[in-house]
């Protein structure tokens, strides 16, 4: 009979990434059994979204995945223009292309650096953040603000894109890529983080598919799924990228699926934003006075990839200005839920490592 | 297909073109093992809708070898619908989430408890006849537990 | 002439004894001022090169080019409260900082510094009290982990006893390798001097540094280095992103300082030691009288070194560690004790 320590991670602990609490129960070093307890950042998102009109709801999206808030507001708008049958026009779906990839790669970098500091690498964190913030200044320019940006809107998007900051994405991506390699070097060319990454936290299809994982973690289990190409919303049939899978399913191909997306969404944005059409932004149906008195009938499940995986927005209309129902399916929230099944029987380090490369954002998981 | 699944009715009639299955609730299980063996490997979403005098709750599958994407839905008057945990692990958080906000009980669950919010909270606040006026405070207890009060200055 | 002898005769008018009594004092109190000045600017040199290698720019509001932050730091931290956890060992958990701090000082203080100009030889025990300081140097810092194992027992924090047991883990594996290693090194200089267990007489045998002779040696002492200071690759006790900050997780103000002090202290002389031992110490091309100068020099390039390490790395696991310490370094520190007897016997040294 053994008798075991128990340990209680956060919900204040420097690698929860937020307020994660996890109760462990540890032999020495080894976690027989572990516990997310989730739930401190949570505000019921899908009861506010009750509460108001359609076009307001907008804003709780961007606090759900805060380090990728347009990826956020396109899976609600996805869902909320079809209940409200207002489309947005041409150029506004190639915007907001460009934007749900500029928002991925701020939100791969995040990833990248905190997942750095798990291993306890402090700079390439620094490098991360200092090519995010260059993003972060095109959203400025773009919106005014640098992250929760409330930029796409109801019909379109809220502002046009000017010619002098389609040159600043350009431009980013001419630079970005060289950094980007830099960064990947710093982790891959070293033998310790490939030794605390290799084998480590393996996750095999059958267990990903059953516990609802999507996303970079899917797609590094041997599963070729991506919503963009699966089922193409917006104007991604029209942009020319590949999806990264990877066959091992442990932590190191879960990196190396993410970096490679990071270089996909760069080639995407360059492309989208060359091919962005004339025309209007913002469908004139919904006009700003009348936007909150749009009405909505029927139901509808819109699916989108965000950085973390299949975002779902069901809306479910009554023919009022308020939705009736609101439900958000949040990848990380059945990322989480596969922890338990990952760290068990690992060492307290490896689980740290583990829960780096789920890439959790509490906004979503409690919304 | 029909004689197959039983009384359950099928139909597309959202504006997503996403074939809807309704089963009564008493049949769901036997269904969903059938929907499992015909290679929906993942379920996506449960999603508990108070329809005010009933509530009904709304299974999304998903079959990855096929990309095919069906809604099962189900209505229950007294909140209790069989559990689903012994076919997708996934809906052993999913539906302690619908169980905590939504108050539905899932019979057969192993460990059926709020996953939000504390355990000795009051109501469930996605229900339509929540009272948003009653202010419910957190605090914590000697052992790191979260609990709910309704007592302004126990709760920060 | 030495620092010692500079003071005996300053102080001289005071008769024989006193002199000497008082030019101890003076010494060890010039040590201190010289170790805690080294470690501050230590602490200003790190921040500065960490935020060079991160795209930042560092301290640079308190004093010119913030040179004044550590000051302010440790201002602020020593008008801080230390809280102290219910249900600690009290004394122990008082203690185990100053048991660190303590060491670290001693060390310092054993360690010859070759000679500066007028000053003369700057030592204190080694030249001119015992022949036997590297065994008195071991034996000092091997009272330093004591202190780290009693924080994390003291302080009733499971994040604490994982940590302190996560040093014990380590100090085992890494300090058996790092003691043969100095063994390679007291039995090359054997063949040339008298009093080998001097680091002052192992030091003026080493024409041709003892790294070159030893590479393998020098290798296994620079890892032992790095994990007796435990920074990044070998940080396991106090890993922040795993135990918060393991034995130090429950202090707070002064005595969290002592700890913090304690690291960089570590890394100094660390530094110290690599390049007394295996580097040529204090011996350099020019004459003599600036050999505290060359010390310096290459104590400084080591702790470079030692940062870029620290900055790049992540973190071993545990386990690995221990893998590494007994069955790499182990028989590696061995080969290089069978390599430099055949050396020192072959070559006549």
């Amino acid at each position: 009979m053994s008798e075991f320590v128990e340990l209680n991670f956060g919900p204040q602990h420097p690698s929860t990434h937020g307020v994660l609490r996890l109760k462990a129960k540890l032999d020495g070093e080894i976690i027989r059994e572990l516990e997310p307890v989730i739930g401190y950042l949570h505000r019921d998102a899908e009861k506010l979204c009750e509460l108001t009109f359609y076009a307001d709801n907008l804003i709780l999206f961007d606090r759900m995945d805060y380090v990728g808030s347009m990826l956020m507001e396109s899976g609600y708008l996805e869902a909320a223009e079809k209940i409200l049958s207002i489309d947005p026009p041409e150029r506004a779906q190639w915007i907001r292309v460009v934007m749900n990839e500029l928002s991925r790669i701020a939100a791969h970098l995040v990833w990248a650096g905190a997942f750095g500091l798990d291993l306890g690498m402090l700079t390439p964190f620094f490098y991360c953040f200092a090519e995010r913030d260059k993003i972060l200044d095109i959203f400025t320019e773009i919106c005014g603000t640098r992250q929760e940006t409330n930029y796409m809107s109801i019909g379109g998007v809220y502002q046009d894109i000017t010619p002098e900051i389609m040159d600043h994405i350009l431009e980013f991506t001419e630079t970005f890529p060289k950094r980007l390699e830099e960064i990947y070097k710093l982790f891959v060319k070293n033998d310790v983080f490939i030794s605390r990454n290799k084998g480590i936290g393996v996750l095999d299809r059958e267990t990903a598919i059953d516990y609802g994982v999507t996303g970079p973690m899917l797609r590094a289990s041997g599963v070729n799924y991506d919503v963009r190409k699966a089922k193409p919303y917006l104007v991604y049939d029209k942009v020319n990228f590949e999806v990264p899978v990877s066959y091992k399913g442990d932590n190191l191909a879960r990196f190396l699926v993410r970096f490679e997306e990071l270089r996909q969404s760069v080639k995407i944005v360059r492309e989208a934003v060359k091919k962005i059409p004339d025309g209007p932004h913002f469908n004139p149906k919904a006009k700003k006075p009348m936007m909150i008195r749009l009405r909505g009938d029927g139901e509808y499940y819109a699916r989108t990839e965000s950085a973390k995986g299949e975002f779902g927005v069901y809306i479910v209309g009554d023919g009022g200005v308020k939705p009736y129902r609101v439900r958000v399916r949040s990848p990380t929230f059945k990322n989480l839920s596969v922890l338990p099944v990952l760290a068990k029987d690992q060492m307290i380090a490896d689980m740290v490592a583990i829960s780096g490369t789920l890439d959790l954002v509490f906004g979503e998981i409690d919304r | 297909m029909k004689e197959q699944l039983g009384e359950s009715v099928s139909a597309v009639n959202g504006k997503d073109g996403i074939m809807v299955h309704t089963v009564a609730k008493e049949r769901l299980f036997e269904f969903m093992k059938e929907m499992k063996e015909k290679g929906f490997d993942s379920l996506s979403l449960i999603t508990g809708v108070d329809r005010k005098d009933y509530l009904e709750v709304v299974y999304h599958l998903h079959n990855f070898a096929t990309d095919e994407y069906v809604e099962v839905k189900t209505t229950t008057d007294n909140g209790v619908v069989p559990s689903l945990v012994s076919l997708w692990s996934s809906a052993r958080w999913d539906e302690r989430e619908e169980y905590d906000l939504m108050g539905i009980k899932f019979e057969g669950h192993e460990n059926l408890k709020r996953i939000f919010l504390p355990e000795n909270w009051v109501g469930h606040p996605l229900r339509k006849d929540y009272n948003l006026k009653n202010i419910q405070y957190i605090n914590m207890d000697k052992d790191g537990e979260d609990y709910a009060t309704f007592d302004p200055g126990d709760g920060w | 002439m030495s620092l010692y002898s500079r003071l005996v005769g300053l102080f001289s008018p005071l008769g024989n004894l006193p002199s000497e009594a008082l030019s101890y004092i003076a010494e060890s109190l010039i040590m201190i001022i010289i170790a805690t000045l080294g470690l501050a600017f230590m602490i200003y040199l790190f921040r500065k090169f960490m935020a060079r290698l991160q795209l930042r720019i560092g301290p640079n509001r308190v004093g010119k080019f913030g040179l004044l932050q550590v000051v302010a730091d440790g201002l602020k931290l020593a008008g801080k409260e230390s809280i102290f956890p219910k249900g600690r060992d009290d004394l122990p958990y008082r203690v185990a900082p100053l048991i660190g701090m303590v060491g670290l000082i001693l060390a310092f203080a054993v360690l010859p510094y070759g000679s500066l100009f007028w000053v003369g030889t700057v030592t204190i025990f080694d030249a001119s009290g015992t022949s036997v300081s590297v065994i008195l140097l071991f034996a000092i810092i091997a009272i330093m982990p004591i202190g780290e194992v009693l924080a994390g027992i003291s302080s009733r924090n499971k994040y604490a006893l994982l940590g302190s047991l996560r040093s014990i883990a380590k100090d085992v594996s890494f300090e058996v390798p790092m003691m043969i290693s100095v063994l390679a090194v007291v039995m090359m200089a054997s063949a040339r001097t008298a009093y080998p267990l001097s680091i002052n007489s192992i030091v003026t045998t080493e024409i041709l540094p003892y790294g070159i002779l030893e590479p393998l040696g020098i290798f296994v002492f620079m890892v032992s280095m790095v994990a007796r200071a435990s920074y990044t690759p070998f940080d396991m006790g106090e890993s922040d992103s795993e135990l918060i900050t393991g034995y130090s997780t429950e202090y707070s103000g002064m005595r969290f300082a002592m700890f913090y002090m304690g690291l960089f202290g570590s890394i100094l002389l660390g530094s110290f030691m690599v390049s007394l031992f295996y580097l040529g110490g204090f011996n350099g091309p020019l004459d003599s009288s600036l050999g505290v100068v060359w010390l310096v020099i290459k104590a400084l390039i080591l702790v470079l070194i030692s940062f870029t390490i620290w900055l790049s790395m992540p973190r071993i696991r545990i386990d690995k560690f221990v893998n590494l310490g007994w069955k790499y370094l182990l028989p590696l520190s061995m080969i290089n004790l069978i390599l430099s007897g055949i050396l020192t016997l072959g070559m006549g040294w």
